[in-house]
């Protein structure tokens, strides 16, 4: 479960962003996350979820972006037959050697927030 | 409502955690190896086995990731090297952190190698640098040949993986082709050995490939 420590760090990360400009409260945070990173999009919601519950932020969402690693042969081109996660460096149909991009996103995107003076405006 | 970029990675406190442990390490001419396997697939009994054929011959070091007991650390404390316990509590990983907080308290003196062992997982101790040289698999016989496929980031992270319990290998269907198969698609150009903590299979090509990546980190420093 170490998507809890990287909830942690995402929420901490959008904390330190919004002070830095002043008091808010996070609506959203917006992170994309690679198929070779060994992170499963729907525990990394549950995780948010209990570290964003119960402060000024819980109602804040987290959308996840999902990039599959891209998997190339020299000869056969893309190597596109396999299942999510399953991924190889040596191609299926003809066994030569297979190029690996991508895949290892574990970023913050972006977020958007409330400044307090907007709240008290209302 | 504001939208502000924020373009980070979400782990890059441990990423500069782990560049300053690494630095460190590089000053010291130390050794770092991150070891990281399933629960029970033998990594403190190849750190026995490592400690009792490399010490006298070097200073070797260890720092054990568990979420509870001090067990691993005593066991290898018996054996004459410094050893520090992290306890997680309930934390499936170590991170860069945690280890510089234990050098920090804990001064280990002066190593030539430095063995990290990870929590017993396959999964999440994949996602953290620690400031290591490499990550070394251990995979045991009675796992199974097929984890590689199944447990594909650490397979290929790892620049050697171990297989261990090798003295139990006529007693279970463990086909060891298959597995080299998997860890070379994996990792090509890693390095596979197959060992036994109980008959010593294995212990000295293992121990021969520390003691030829401390002398490349040194032959680099100079």
């Amino acid at each position: 479960m170490h998507e809890l420590s990287l909830a942690t760090e995402i929420y901490r990360t959008c904390r330190a962003t919004i002070d830095a400009r002043g008091p808010g409260r996070l609506d959203s945070a917006r992170v994309a996350i690679g198929e070779l990173a060994a992170v499963e999009p729907e525990l990394l919601v549950y995780a948010w979820e209990a570290v964003v519950s119960g402060g000024r932020d819980a109602a804040a969402r987290l959308e996840v972006e999902w990039h599959p690693a891209r998997q190339t042969c020299a000869t056969c081109g893309e190597v596109m037959e396999r299942a999510p996660g399953n991924w190889l460096r040596i191609c299926p149909t003809c066994g030569g050697p297979v190029q690996v991009a991508g895949g290892d996103e574990l970023d913050v995107i972006d977020l958007s927030y409330t400044p307090d003076e907007e709240e008290t405006a209302k | 409502m504001t939208q502000v970029d924020v373009r980070q990675r979400i782990l890059s406190d441990n990423a500069t955690a782990a560049a300053a442990l690494r630095s460190r390490f590089a000053a010291t001419h130390t050794l770092v190896l991150n070891l990281i396997s399933s629960p029970g697939s033998g990594k403190t009994a190849l750190l026995e086995a490592t400690v009792r054929a490399l010490s006298g011959r070097l200073r070797l070091g260890a720092i054990e990731g568990d979420i509870a007991t001090e067990r691993d650390a005593e066991r290898l404390r018996a054996l004459g090297i410094p050893a520090h316990q992290i306890l997680t509590g309930g934390s499936c990983h170590l991170d860069a952190r945690q280890v510089s907080g234990a050098l920090e308290t804990h001064d280990l003196g002066p190593l030539d190698v430095l063995f990290i062992e990870n929590v017993g997982n396959l999964v999440c101790p994949t996602s953290y640098d620690l400031g290591e040289d490499f990550k070394v698999a251990l995979l045991s016989v009675t796992e199974g040949e097929d984890k590689p496929f199944k447990y594909p980031s650490i397979f290929a992270k790892a620049a050697v993986t171990v297989v261990t319990k090798a003295d139990l290998m006529p007693y279970v269907s463990f086909k060891l082709d298959d597995a080299s198969g998997q860890i070379a698609a994996l990792r090509p150009g890693g390095t596979m050995l197959v060992t036994s903590a109980v008959t010593g299979q294995g212990i000295a090509e293992w121990c021969g490939l520390i003691e030829e990546r401390l002398a490349a980190k040194r032959g680099a420093a100079s």
